[in-house]
């Protein structure tokens, strides 16, 4: 399974990760061998149709629905880059924006 | 002086003169001003009281910095602890610093981590393995006698296998991962390494059990510790011919092969076994794990905590930028291969057919246990440690190192790699695969094991 620089430009996009130009080659090479390297799951007949495994306890255990104080040593303010009036301050949203799509 | 703070004393002496190592990330006047604070609260009635014990960075702890080995966490102090972390405190034990590890616990050599590789204690050309390296290379050079890791395809096994000590992995649900930064969460584990089966055992024993913050963790008690077995009557071991094929390094196949006449000399039965999906373990966790981490860590994205990028015109430039900054080469490369099998177009042919083929691997294991076996023996290792930048070159030559470990994760079954030689010098070790919350027979077998295997001699 190959995968072209303009593939990898896609799921980079995708994945919301910059990829520089000159890493393009390199990365369409190493991708294109790893996907070739797991592809020889597929010389397994499809007809197991097994239930999915699925590690840990088969139901999630709810608990009761009680206000407790917050379990953090500190908040967001301490951690943030940029925070301001309890809002995670970021650069414009872009398209989001002009309540445009 | 109390037995704590000696004890405390004694830690920072032995972790300063390792820093060569590098496999302690904290700066060493931290280190020492926390253990000696530490000591002067630590519990004196814990059953770990006063025992050093070095963590993994990318658990969560209030003391120290957590990086996860990555820029994208460079000085981050988390907010909370883990709470195997917790539970090791309030045992009384000393929390003696975190430890190296390839970034967000993705490799087998401690090379992909962010701040250096860490070096084999017997050789400074070799790897210590990974991703668990840094708690491996100190445990192996006595800095402490026991080191939290986390292991998801074999993180701890692999590394404990190296460096010539004992790692277990529990089975998943034992231990809770709260406070453990998720890279592949149905595989995930905090397990531990340790400089004997009962050190580490002990401190197993300790993180375990049920915790409310974690769902995936079982409700069930902590692992009661077994007693020293005086021989292995009535056990019956299997030997899965899959994990010997007939181009098994020869000083590998030597000393599994030692180990298994040792077992027979303590009355186990021994029986050939089969796992006929062994070969797809590998291509299978590659799919797997690289397409949980791609959610995992989408988190990363320099709005909330961590580092970020300067100049981003928006917060798509921002998100991009930061991570792509931040994340080193092969964390790029398994958040680009997860997600790309798990977009549309290749969901099928890839994630979900790997998901059933991780059902078949688990069913394999099922089978044999079923048939009358107890536990299984294998190598834990292809090989003994490999030199620093040996394996680079090719990713998918780094993946092949995990060949007998990612099974257990896959399948969600506890394993113990305990060292059973030395071939040319470099340590080797041999691994049980037990039957799932069955921690305590399997850890009876590997008691009965050490107590017999001259692991410090060549094969």
């Amino acid at each position: 399974m190959s995968v072209s620089r303009d593939e990898v430009v896609r799921i980079a996009q995708l994945a919301e990760l910059d990829v520089d130009e000159e890493e393009l080659d390199a990365l369409a090479e190493q991708l294109s061998r790893i996907l070739e390297y797991v592809a020889q799951l597929q010389e397994v007949p499809a007809g197991e149709a097994l239930r999915p495994f699925t590690s840990g306890p088969d139901a999630l255990r709810l608990r009761s629905d009680e206000v407790k104080p917050s379990p953090l040593a500190f908040g967001p303010d301490r951690m943030a880059p940029a925070f301001r009036d309890g809002f995670f301050v970021v650069p414009r949203l872009g398209q989001f924006e002009d309540g445009g799509e | 002086m109390s037995e704590a703070l000696a004890a405390a004393k004694a830690a920072a002496d032995r972790l300063t003169k390792l820093r060569r190592l590098n496999a302690t990330l904290t700066p060493a006047k931290d280190l020492r001003k926390s253990l000696l604070a530490q000591a002067a609260g630590a519990h004196p009635s814990g059953v770990l009281y006063g025992m050093p014990v070095a963590v993994k960075d990318n658990i969560c702890t209030l003391d120290f910095t957590t990086t996860a080995g990555s820029k994208v966490l460079a000085g981050w102090h988390a907010p909370y602890e883990a709470t195997a972390v917790a539970k090791l405190r309030v045992a009384g034990a000393l929390i003696a610093g975190k430890t190296n590890c390839d970034e967000f616990a993705m490799g087998s050599s401690t090379e992909h981590s962010a701040y250096g590789p860490t070096l084999h204690p017997l050789d400074r050309h070799r790897v210590p393995g990974g991703s668990s390296g840094g708690s491996a290379a100190l445990v192996a050079a006595g800095g402490v006698p026991a080191a939290l890791g986390s292991d998801t395809g074999g993180s701890v096994r692999q590394p404990a296998s190296f460096c010539g000590v004992v790692g277990i992995k529990p089975t998943y649900g034992r231990v809770s991962r709260y406070g453990l930064v998720a890279y592949g969460s149905s595989l995930d584990q905090i397990g531990v390494l340790g400089r004997s089966v009962h050190d580490a055992a002990r401190v197993l024993s300790v993180i375990s059990g049920r915790d409310p913050k974690d769902a995936t963790c079982e409700d069930r008690d902590p692992l009661r510790l077994p007693i020293v077995p005086e021989d292995l009557q009535g056990f019956v071991i299997g030997i899965p011919r899959e994990y010997f094929p007939p181009d098994l390094d020869p000083g590998v196949r030597r000393a599994a092969e030692r180990a298994i006449r040792l077992l027979r000399d303590l009355g186990a039965a021994v029986r050939d076994v089969s796992l006929p999906h062994t070969r797809y373990a590998v291509p299978t966790y590659y799919i797997i794990a690289p397409a949980e981490a791609s959610s995992n860590l989408a988190r990363y994205d320099g709005v909330r905590y961590g580092p970020r990028a300067d100049g981003a015109g928006d917060v798509h430039a921002l998100y991009r930028a930061t991570r792509g900054e931040g994340f080193g080469p092969e964390v790029r490369r398994r958040i680009l291969i997860g997600t790309y099998v798990l977009s549309s177009g290749y969901y099928d042919a890839y994630y979900r057919r790997a998901q059933q083929m991780r059902a078949l691997i688990a069913q394999d294991f099922r089978n044999a246990f079923d048939r009358g076996v107890d536990l299984l023996f294998t190598p834990t290792t292809p090989t003994t440690a490999f030199k620093l930048g040996e394996k680079l070159a090719d990713p998918v030559q780094m993946y092949l190192s995990d060949l007998f470990t990612v099974t257990a994760n896959l399948a969600g079954l506890p394993a113990v790699s305990l060292p059973i030689g030395r071939i040319k010098g470099l340590p080797i070790g041999g691994q049980f695969i037990g039957q799932e919350f069955l921690e305590d027979e399997m850890l009876e077998a590997a008691y009965a094991l050490e107590r017999v295997v001259p692991a410090t001699e060549d094969v």
